[in-house]
This record gives structure tokens, sequence and C-alpha cells, in this order.
């Protein structure tokens, strides 16, 4: 048994540059919500339709928790260069689409995993930290639902394509 | 001795008094009223405050009964980046464990023997980097499996799939079912510690690199997921969707590739094992380290 405290002093709520970052990231999650929804809409998902519409849920969930986080600093409004440098890529066909999300969730992983370092509430952190953990999820599923083997294409479920330098930027910065 | 401590013993004289040649049997209940009771007890209560008063103490001055045990301090331990990064080290060895045991028993064959080699191999490199960032912060690594996760959930677990004569259990009817079971829930945890580490690091910087191994546990996990349960690899449970999209069940599945919309805090179960006369199988709660499970630089001596 131990008498045990956590010892980080980092604020809880966000700072302002904190609420910035997270606006930003509202926004996204708005474009990606919405860039899944316009799929559906155009005839994408086959026999997984269920779980587009779900992934959208997901970040629709991820835009209204940051709005609770961030208040009225919340865009409550999608990114449109997000979403309009993505939408052709989210039609009607099931493939496609899901190849396009696949990437689209791998870059929200490593962007996401870089804006935990760089947010100094651990409110704001812990929020993007247990979204990061699914989003990796989607990546799996994404990959499995395009049709691809884990067995033969393995780093496509398994590797960040940005991990490698994502990783060289947190472990270099240690005092 | 105190004009009350005199009080307190004539009081409790005519209690004895008054109960001396009393008919103890039957009746007892009865005759013994409710006010009497409290009579008595107060009395008796009183007694043993005079009697510790006027004893041999000399401590602290306090009445009481009997003798206290001494009190042991707990160890004060600070949670600190140094000791969240150690016991991310340990939680890997746990899965290097079960991984290479797995391997060793050869439970799994094939394309899920291939999966855990790769899953082996990523879990080896994740604790050369927890290790190697304890050792830059200028902490001792911790280069063995958690002691506690590894007699609470690892040693039974293979024991319920393995089976141990000694202990009377039987192997697992399915043991390839079991490991990918058992995989799925430790890879699982294994993303959420890292998850839950994120607000208690001290040091942004560390949060990343711990959420850049734990969004790479978390797709192990969906890879099992996603072969357990191929056919609904998003649950929708808990989800605001329309209903022709839910699923038609109201029991969710044991694993999915995405289980929620976040990433989840709770307890992992997972049901292992043969099931006994009854038809009932062995199920655990698979947790993230807890405060007393961690592996404080402290505890290296003991």
């Amino acid at each position: 048994m131990t008498a045990s405290k956590i010892i980080s002093d980092s604020p809880v709520r966000p700072t302002a540059a904190d609420t910035e970052l997270l606006a930003s990231a509202q926004a996204t999650a708005l474009a990606v919500r919405d860039l899944y929804q316009a799929a559906v809409a155009a005839g994408a998902g086959g026999e997984h339709v269920a779980c587009l519409v779900s992934i959208a849920a997901h970040h629709d969930a991820y835009a209204q928790s940051i709005s609770s986080l961030i208040g009225r600093a919340a865009p409550q409004a999608r990114d449109s260069k997000v979403f309009s440098s993505n939408k052709a890529d989210f039609g009607s066909d099931t493939m496609a689409t899901a190849l396009a999300a696949h990437a689209l969730e791998n870059s929200l992983v490593a962007a996401h995993t870089a804006l935990i370092g760089e947010l100094v509430g651990t409110e704001g952190a812990a929020l993007i930290a247990s979204m990061v953990i699914i989003e990796a999820r989607h990546v799996v599923a994404l990959a499995a639902i395009a049709g691809k083997s884990a067995i033969a294409d393995t780093d496509l479920f398994l590797v960040t394509p940005e991990a490698a330098s994502a990783d060289a930027q947190t472990t270099t910065t240690i005092a | 001795m105190s004009n009350s401590h005199r009080e307190e013993i004539q009081a409790f004289s005519k209690i004895v008094k008054a109960t001396q040649g009393a008919d103890f049997g039957p009746a007892l209940q009865s005759s013994l009223s409710r006010r009497r009771f409290f009579i008595a007890g107060g009395a008796t209560i009183s007694f043993g405050a005079l009697i510790a008063a006027c004893g041999g103490s000399t401590n602290t001055g306090i009445a009481r009964l009997g003798e206290a045990p001494t009190k042991t301090e707990l160890v004060d331990a600070p949670v600190t980046d140094i000791a969240l990064l150690r016991t991310a080290t340990s939680l890997e060895h746990n899965a290097i464990f079960v991984y290479e045991a797995v391997a060793a028993a050869g439970l799994l064959s094939g394309d899920a023997a291939k999966l855990a080699a790769r899953f082996l191999s990523d879990h080896k490199a994740h604790a050369e980097a927890t290790a190697s960032l304890t050792e830059k912060l200028g902490g001792t690594a911790y280069n063995e499996p958690n002691p506690r996760l590894q007699s609470i959930y690892i040693e039974p677990a293979l024991r319920l799939i393995t089976g141990d004569d000694a202990s009377g259990i039987p192997v697992t009817d399915d043991p390839a079912a079991d490991v990918l079971a058992l995989a799925y829930a430790l890879e699982t945890i294994a993303g959420s510690t890292y998850q839950v580490y994120v607000p208690m690091l001290a040091d942004s910087a560390l949060r990343a690199a711990a959420i850049g191994i734990g969004e790479q546990e978390a797709r192990h996990a969906a890879v099992i997921g996603s072969i357990l349960n191929p056919t609904r690899l998003v649950s929708t449970f808990g989800l605001s969707i329309a209903a022709e999209y839910q699923e038609t069940t109201d029991v969710p599945a044991a694993a999915y590739a995405v289980p929620t919309a976040f990433g989840t805090k709770a307890p992992v179960p997972v049901v292992l094992g043969a099931a006994n006369e009854s038809g009932i199988r062995t199920s655990l709660n698979l947790e993230t380290p807890s405060l007393n499970s961690m592996v404080y630089e402290y505890l290296d001596g003991e």
C-alpha cells in the first residue's frame, strides 16, 4: 500500500492557447463527420454502412465534447478546407471511401498525437487522448472495410504514416 | 481518585448488586428491560474508561480499551513521470510474457500466430522506448513484467487456458479463441493505460509519446476485434443513430474493432477457460494499473 499523489502541476482547464488549438480540432471533427455523412448519402458503405454512420457519430461526439470543454470559443462549424479538400474522395464507392477515410483517420491520429504534446491543460489533453485511441481503431476498421488483409497488408493496419516524425518530435524535447 | 470516578464506581456497584442472584435463564431477554440494558451498558463502558484512566498508561492520556496495534505509516510515493514510465514498461513486459508463452506453447497457428509475432515485436519496441525515456529522465528502467498484474491477471488467465493440474483447472476447450480473447482485453487495457497516463504525466512531450504508443496498442486490439467480430466492426451501442443502423441485439458483442466513441477507462471483461459443471466459465476483469500497482522506484530494493 502506498500513499501516492500525482505530482503534475499542469493546469486542468485549457489555457488560451489550448482553447485556440481545441477550437481548430472541433472544426476538423465536424468536417470529418460531414465527409462520412456525405459518403453515406451518396450510397457508400454496402454491408458496412452502419460502420460509416457510427464513425460519423463518433466525430460528432468529439465535436460536442470539445464544445463543452471550451464553451463559446467553439466554432460550431466545420473546417471548410478539410471538407472541400477531401469531399471528392468520399463518394458512392465504398472501397474508395474507406481508403480515403483510412488515410484521413491516420492523419488525425498523427495530428492529435502532436496536439497532445502542445496542450498545457490536462482536461484537453485527456479528451484528445481518448479520441486518438478510437481514431486508431477507426483506421483498422476502415482498412478491413476496404478489403485489406491484416496479414498481407499489416502495416496498413498498424503503422501511422507520420508516426516516425511524431516520435522524433516527442522524444527529443524531454528536459 | 476524582469525585466523578467515585460516582461511576458506585453506579456500577449498584448495577452489579441489582443483578446478583437474578435468574438469567430463559427469561433474561424479557427481564432485562431496554432501559436497564442501556444503564448496564453505559456503566460497563464508563467502568472500562475508568479502568483505562486509572491504568499505568503514560502515553497519550486518551482513554481506550485494549491494546491498539502500532500504526504503520504508508510509504510516500509520488506518481512521478519516472514511476509512470516504469509502470508502462512493466505492462509491456506483461504483454511480452503472454505472447512468448503463447508462442512457446504453440497455442496459435497460421495467421493468428503471425499477428501475435508482430504484436510481440511491437511490444518489445515499446518496452525499449519507455525504458529509454525512463533513463533519459534519470530513472532506472524496470525491465520485468508488472508483478501485481502478473499475479492477478496474467498467470491466472494463462492457467485457465492451458490448465493446471495442481489447481485442478482443466485445459480450455478452444485455446486459440481464449488466447485471442485475452489478447484483445490485454491490448485494450494497454491502450487505456497510456490514455489514462496522458493527464498524469507532467511533461507534455511525454504525453504525446505515451499516446503515440497507446494508439498502437489500440490498433492491436482493433485487429483482434476485427478477427473476433468481422461482421460488425463498429459497435453502435450508445450512439444516437437511426434505428436501421443499430445492432439487432440487446447485448454488445465481446469484441469489436471499434467498441466505443471514446477510449474507455473501464475494466475490460474477458471470459476464459473450460466451463464448470454448471456451464459457467471464468470471467476476469482487466483494469488499468491502479496507484498501488505502479512500479515506484522505492520498490526496487524490496
